[in-house]
């Protein structure tokens, strides 16, 4: 790999790259997980006791998780309401990025990327921010059904998970339209035209035609909308109520509340292991590779 | 017949829906800060007031975080992109086994979740007996913006003509010569494109720097805590001013962008 | 100054593959060069070998009598002219021509003065200031070649750089190469898959096939006395009719082609009496009136085109070989037509034979 490197680049630039990647991937990427792994197996100790005799591999914080209903509870609800939002995103998305691919003409699709970036420039705090007001239970949205007399009394959107969700749809709809996006444009329409005049059906014509063809896209943007919505903190600490916390709260508070890295670290671990068997489980459906993903 | 016209009205009906979904937070939140009210909202209206400005301008905590994160995002900056470049021209050139294996390795940090990012940071640097603040900051988000980077100006290196190196060489440039006066500017709009999308990124990140940021506070915690506690529609206004900055870079980037695409044919 | 080119025992293999077989070759200082073969035989692995873009596997590279082992690309007295001529896009016309004085270190002065004269050269002065985006076809390629000169090579490489022009821009490009190559004395070595490139612009071309030279010779050689049966058919149009040698002469060789009847042609090569042979006769060299010692073979007509200045006709033998025939259209008579028998007679001096069953 060197020999390439040097055949391109000669010999200074590449040791200068292949110095650059190895102190990003290893001293960034690769050793701090391992030692959050490593860490996740300690006992949490007074500095005095580290690497003492009571400093031995455990399985200890990882019990505890298991022993505590109510972090197991939050646990498995970050999971599954991750996987509704990215169901949620997906069913929200597919259409848009259909139509921008295929059906609007290119100047309107343009306007709309444009348009469907500007909200992606602006702080997720701040667009997470917006919701708070619009869901607050005082807010414009409980006026706008009070005043059409839809509800009688104003709806607490913000006590349970729903604002969570909601929030979180809008935030990571952008990592999922582009990616589809991206595999429809990619699509030779004369196939979509050949399917419909074969006689098959819109829906069908989807099924069979186009989804098959999005599959990468599809397969990006659900990792990437699963990783952001269980992973994420923000949402849930503006939209969520003390009753419907996340679990990344509680790795939060692990680290700076209870003080206990080496519990934290376990909880983190878990978290991870979730992502990466998303990842693993989403390939596996749609069938795609690493190297399809994120392009 | 019947049926195309009524699908075609769906259609738009679903997009005009969707847009309405996506700009109905921003106008409500520029319009919240125009509320004479001691709480961000727009129901009930009780009279525009600038006043909200005014305290914006008068919080000095506010303009030490903006300091914050500028300091942070201009050390990802420099970091994160010459990372991001290094990579993407040695995935550009190199062939062979390990490659795909490398290849995730640099994708990994994008598919991590952003927390996790900024506790193996954290735990890391403890043992180093580092703690967080600005440094731990900013390694901890180029941890995962050098993968952005990465791909941006990989997307533009698979475009490139490697003959146009074999013909520098051909007349005598030295690899470095190749590299610098030919690559190089070929990469130039990418690399900024990147630079700027790195600085963003950096500016608006929060799951991450939560974890690293120690003592110091940049502008997006900033907001965060002020969301939580001591809530008032000067928020809004910040929220309001970062809004228009954003898209008038925005704005003026894609004119740029154009500019250069009609330019270059 | 000696700009010889030397490929000195070379071979070149890529893992098991080999790319060129061992080649002992000497191109002349000043000499115009073609190679000339198909895609895949070799020939852009002979340029990347002499321009430094990769190394022999066995062998070497001498340029002026100078071993080039070792030496990188940006060190060789050579200079390219790519395919696609990759000129740089972010350049001027005259940023591009001067590139290969900058990184030299040469003046901005001198490098005006060069760029100048170059320009003057390939007939665009004054274009210097243009984007490489606003120049046509033609223009370009011009701007290759004075970029490619503004280094002083001795030797100057290219890459089949007419492929991408149109067919009437090519013929001109070409009378302007040979007269550049005339002009500034350099030795050019050409590759291309065009024959007419090939035969109308060179002193000398090699022909390849299959990673090994076939011939080298000048173009009349090469057309007339064709010393292999990859060559005689590769290079213009040839038929092919093999059989047995019954009497081998000096240089003529009598051939018994089974229902054909014997015929004969010039030996190329030692052929010996009993083996196996192929006689090639060109489209061209055939006439409908047998003259004194002419050897005649019947034929029944298949098609008859008509292509102005001349007629061409295929037919097939008894032996259902097919032959192809070019007549002046002055020839042309109503007996000329599908399903007619015909008799076509040749000159045995202007017929090869060539050892081996094979027409390639």
């Amino acid at each position: 790999m060197f020999s390439q490197l040097k055949a391109r680049f000669g010999s200074g630039l590449a040791v200068g790259i292949i110095g650059m990647i190895a102190i990003w991937l290893i001293g960034l990427v690769i050793l701090p997980q391992l030692l959050m792994v490593d860490y996740s197996f300690r006992p949490n100790l007074l500095p005095a006791d580290i690497g003492g005799p009571k400093d031995v591999y455990s399985l200890t914080n990882y019990e505890t998780l298991f022993g505590n209903h109510i972090h197991l509870k939050i646990f498995f609800k970050t999971i599954w309401s991750s996987v509704l939002v990215t169901g949620l995103t997906l069913v929200v998305s597919y259409p848009i990025a259909f139509y921008l691919a295929k059906v609007a003409t290119p100047q309107k699709a343009a306007l709309c990327l444009l348009l469907l970036i500007i909200p992606f420039w602006i702080n997720e705090i701040l667009r997470t921010f917006s919701w708070y007001i619009i869901l607050a239970y005082k807010g414009p949205l409980n006026a706008l059904l009070l005043g059409l007399g839809f509800i009688d009394r104003p709806i607490r959107f913000l006590s349970g998970d729903g604002g969570v969700l909601i929030g979180m749809v809008y935030a990571y709809i952008l990592f999922m339209i582009f990616p589809i996006y991206n595999a429809i444009e990619s699509l030779d329409t004369n196939q979509i035209k050949a399917a419909r005049n074969l006689g098959a059906g819109w829906i069908r014509t989807h099924w069979r035609v186009v989804i098959p063809h999005a599959k990468p896209g599809i397969a990006t943007g659900c990792i990437m909308t699963f990783m952001l919505a269980a992973g994420s903190y923000a949402v849930p600490a503006l939209l969520g109520s003390p009753g419907s916390r996340w679990f990344t709260q509680i790795i939060y508070n692990w680290f700076f509340e209870g003080g206990d890295w080496n519990q934290g670290a376990a909880y983190a671990f878990l978290l991870l292991i979730i992502c990466i068997g998303f990842i693993a489980l989403v390939m596996r459906i749609f069938k795609v590779g690493l190297g399809d993903i994120a392009k | 017949m019947k049926s195309e016209t009524i699908m075609r009205f769906a259609v738009r009906f679903y997009i005009g829906v969707f847009f309405v979904y996506l700009f109905t937070p921003l106008i409500i939140m520029g319009l919240a800060t125009f509320n004479d009210s001691r709480f961000p909202t727009v129901s009930p209206w009780k009279g525009a007031t600038l006043k909200w400005f005014e305290a914006l301008a008068q919080d000095g905590a506010m303009w030490t975080a903006l300091w914050t994160s500028v300091v942070v995002a201009a050390g990802v900056l420099v970091v994160a992109v010459p990372v991001g470049i290094c990579c993407a021209l040695f995935l550009s050139t190199v062939q062979g086994k390990g490659k795909t294996f490398l290849y995730s390795l640099m994708m990994s940090p994008l598919l991590t979740p952003g927390v996790i990012v900024g506790i193996s940071t954290l735990i890391f640097w403890k043992g180093l007996s580092v703690s967080g603040g600005v440094f731990l900051t900013v390694v901890a988000q180029t941890t995962f913006i050098a993968a952005y980077v990465m791909l941006m100006v990989l997307a533009r290196l698979q475009r490139f003509d490697r003959t146009l190196e074999n013909a520098a060489l051909s007349l005598g440039a030295t690899q470095w010569q190749a590299f610098r006066r030919i690559l190089l500017p070929y990469l130039k709009p990418a690399i900024f494109s990147a630079a700027a999308i790195a600085f963003l990124q950096s500016f608006e990140n929060y799951n991450t720097t939560l974890f690293v940021k120690g003592y110091d506070t940049t502008l997006t915690v900033y907001i965060a805590s002020k969301v939580r506690t001591g809530l008032t529609p000067a928020v809004n206004a910040l929220g309001l001013v970062m809004i228009s900055v954003t898209i008038l870079l925005a704005v003026i980037y894609e004119v740029k962008r154009r500019r250069e695409q009609s330019m270059n044919g | 100054m000696d700009s010889s080119v030397h490929l000195d025992n070379t071979v070149m293999q890529f893992g098991d593959f080999t790319a060129i077989q061992k080649t002992d070759l000497t191109i002349q200082s000043g000499e115009f060069f073609s190679f000339l073969g198909p895609s895949g035989c070799g020939k852009t692995t002979i340029l990347n070998m002499i321009s430094g873009f990769i190394d022999p596997t066995q062998g070497d590279i001498k340029i002026g009598g100078k071993s080039m082992h070792g030496v990188p690309a940006n060190k060789r007295p050579t200079s390219m002219i790519f395919q696609n001529l990759a000129l740089f896009p972010l350049m001027t016309v005259a940023e591009n021509i001067e590139f290969g004085l900058e990184v030299r270190g040469v003046s901005k002065n001198e490098r005006k003065k060069a760029s100048d004269r170059l320009l003057e050269l390939v007939a665009l002065e004054g274009s210097g200031t243009k984007k490489v985006s606003e120049l046509s076809g033609g223009q370009k390629q011009r701007i290759a070649i004075a970029r490619a000169l503004a280094v002083e090579p001795q030797v100057l490489l290219l890459d089949e750089p007419l492929s991408a022009l149109d067919l009437k821009l090519r013929q001109h490009m070409r009378t302007e190469l040979k007269a550049i190559q005339r002009k500034t004395g350099i030795t050019f070595i050409y590759i291309t898959h065009d024959q007419g490139e090939a035969l109308t612009m060179s002193d000398r071309v090699a022909v390849m096939s299959a990673g090994r030279i076939q011939q080298v010779a000048d173009p009349i050689t090469l057309y007339r006395d064709p010393h292999t049966a990859f060559v005689a058919s590769f290079v213009g149009e040839n038929n092919g009719v093999s059989g047995k040698v019954i009497e081998a002469k000096s240089d003529l060789v009598v051939l018994d082609c089974g229902p054909l009847g014997k015929l004969a042609g010039r030996s190329q090569g030692n052929i010996a009496v009993g083996t196996a042979a192929t006689l090639f006769i060109r489209p061209e060299h055939f006439r409908l009136q047998a003259e004194n010692g002419m050897h005649t073979l019947g034929a029944t007509i298949d098609e008859v085109n008509f292509e102005g200045a001349y007629l061409t006709l295929n037919a097939k033998t008894p032996a259902e070989q097919a032959l192809s025939i070019q007549l002046g259209t002055h020839q042309f008579s109503e007996s000329l037509k599908k399903g007619a028998p015909v008799s076509l007679s040749y000159n045995e001096l202007d017929a090869i034979v060539i050892a081996g069953e094979g027409h390639v």
